[in-house]
């Protein structure tokens, strides 16, 4: 990761933007190859043990801190349930979609995305091999779960894990997990999980942060304006890369409570440039701006800090309140 | 959308209209709707445009003979199940256009549905615009022109076939809309322009008899 500090491309093969902020990367960078240093040490130790990944409470604090890539494929494999899955449905099963019949209406679809997926990523634009790993992946999904076929963002999403895993059957097992498990009925034809959650996460707002939300109410920026693609994408696209991958180190081994805490934990931290816009284009900016920021370029304190800014989140509380803004959102329809 | 009305400015010397509309683009994935905002916001077109998410948001400001026009635009995903999330996009705007690709025939029979769903639960005096986007690929072309014309003319949307790739009538679709658009009252046209907040408050928003305050 060393000599990435000062390249126009990291370590993911993302090119970094013309405005990137070398200055605030370098500082983090300079404290933060330290910590991967130490974390390194840690996981190579743990994962020595037979027993490492079963020793729950553990390794819920190590994930805490970051699993580093070289281990990230086999842990997110483990701690998603992919592995029971792969279990239960078979270890050929991604093999055999692949190989299966193809409904042309979603190649076309997912065809169309491909060169539209992480332009700006080497590994992406250089050649045809990266586009045709995530057709696989995509299309073979689509197959299986015939109810959701395909969902734009999915495409962003497995194409990260792409990255990170190298590894087709890996990746369709964890964007599986994730579509399943993790966030059911976010990517579905309706979409009744994300629509639950992005109201969801707008109460939670009123309840945790009241002055945002009545500014923003005041505004007039809807909620969704703000949060569809944070969710959908589970805020790949949206943060810095590191961040997004520490955070689904996180949502792997958690669950979806995480996606609340880091919205949370962006409006927390953000309370004072959010109330000083004045009209929703100039807030609309802000939230842009400040995902991109030095507090999210920070991911070993940021992911530290969802943990403590939003303050006590039970399941049992996000589940109420979906269940809330599900029934009313059933009640406007009819 | 509650903003507040700008100050009413005594103004001294020219009598410049600003007016603010919020225009949204509608159409089917992939049939350049980001490409077409990019084009008239930044002068740029990018060969591999990222599909949207959600929706975008970007403003530009066109000029008018005396007026100002300052559009507020939405940039919509096009997958059909970001659909349910539409309306919200639309409510309130004053114009859209709605965005189909001459080389898709499906694209175009997309478009004719959302110029039906604007009719009828847009603001009812919404100015529709229809855009044949990808013109430059001629040799690719399944919609005709008259074909999109007649059902244009048929349904009083302003069309254009477009280029986001070389600019074809990029500018002069949105230029056509700002246009049509009812700008009547004068809002303060002195000074800095910097800070002035002129967006219609809500109630002109649901009538849109007037733009501007
Ligand atoms: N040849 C040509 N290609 C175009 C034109 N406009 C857009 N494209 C290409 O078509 C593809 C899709 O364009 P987008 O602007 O992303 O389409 P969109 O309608 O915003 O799509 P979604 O965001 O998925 O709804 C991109 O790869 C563009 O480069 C055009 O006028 N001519
Ligand atoms: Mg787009």
């Amino acid at each position: 990761m060393a000599q990435s500090r000062f390249s126009k491309i990291d370590e993911y093969g993302f090119e970094r933007p013309d405005d990137f902020d070398y200055q605030t990367y370098e500082t983090f960078m300079s404290q933060y190859l330290q910590i991967l240093a130490r974390r390194s040490k840690k996981w190579t130790t743990l994962m020595k043990s037979e027993q490492a990944l079963k020793k729950k409470r553990i390794l819920k604090s190590y994930i805490r801190k970051g699993i580093p890539n070289e281990y990230r494929e086999k842990v997110w494999l483990h701690v998603s349930g992919a592995n029971e899955a792969k279990i239960k449905h078979g270890v050929d099963l991604y093999k055999k979609m692949v190989a299966s019949t193809h409904d042309t209406t979603l190649v076309e679809a997912i065809r169309i995305d491909l060169p539209r997926t992480f332009p700006d990523n080497i590994f992406f634009n250089s050649s045809d091999e990266h586009q045709e790993m995530l057709f696989r992946v995509l299309i073979a999904y689509a197959h299986h779960n015939k109810k959701v076929g395909y969902c734009q963002g999915m495409n962003y999403i497995a194409g990260l894990i792409l990255l990170v895993t190298k590894n087709e059957d890996s990746t369709f097992w964890l964007l599986k997990a994730l579509v399943e498990n993790i966030l059911p009925d976010y990517y579905s034809p309706t979409m009744d999980g994300l629509l639950t959650d992005i109201d969801t996460v707008s109460e939670l707002v009123r309840l945790k942060y009241p002055e945002v939300s009545k500014h923003v109410a005041e505004l007039g920026l809807p909620w969704p304006v703000i949060t569809t693609k944070w969710f959908i994408c589970i805020y790949c696209e949206v943060l810095p890369t590191e961040t997004v991958l520490r955070i689904w180190d996180c949502l792997f081994n958690e669950g979806s409570k995480i996606v609340f805490r880091v919205a949370l934990t962006i409006i927390g931290l953000h309370i004072s440039e959010i109330l000083s816009t004045t009209q929703f284009s100039e807030m609309n900016d802000c939230l842009k701006k400040i995902v991109k920021g030095p507090p999210t370029v920070h991911c070993h304190n940021f992911t530290q800090s969802i943990f403590k800014v939003p303050g006590k989140l039970t399941t049992k509380v996000i589940n109420r309140i979906r269940e809330t803004v599900s029934q009313e959102r059933k009640q406007k329809k009819d | 959308m509650a903003n507040k009305a700008g100050p009413q400015r005594p103004n001294g010397t020219a009598q410049a209209k600003i007016c603010q509309f919020k225009l949204v683009l509608l159409g089917e994935s992939a049939v350049g709707k980001s490409s077409l905002v990019l084009r008239f916001v930044k002068g740029q077109f990018h060969e591999y445009q990222e599909s949207t998410i959600g929706a975008a948001f970007l403003t530009q400001t066109v000029c008018l003979d005396d007026t100002t026009v300052k559009f507020e635009i939405w940039d919509t995903a096009g997958q059909e199940r970001y659909h349910s999330l539409a309306p919200m996009y639309y409510r309130g705007a004053q114009a859209a256009i709605v965005v189909y690709d001459v080389t898709n025939q499906d694209t175009f029979g997309r478009a004719k549905t959302w110029v039906k769903e604007l009719q009828r639960q847009a603001s009812p005096n919404i100015v529709i615009a229809l855009a044949g986007n990808k013109a430059d690929l001629a040799n690719k072309r399944c919609v005709e022109y008259e074909e999109a014309q007649a059902y244009a003319e048929e349904n009083g949307l302003l069309f254009m076939e477009t280029s986001a790739k070389t600019g074809t009538n990029v500018n002069e679709i949105f230029l056509a809309i700002a246009k049509k658009l009812p700008k009547s009252e004068t809002i303060g046209g002195s000074g800095s322009g910097q800070g002035r907040r002129l967006v219609e408050s809500d109630t002109t928003a649901k009538t849109s008899t007037s733009c501007c305050k």
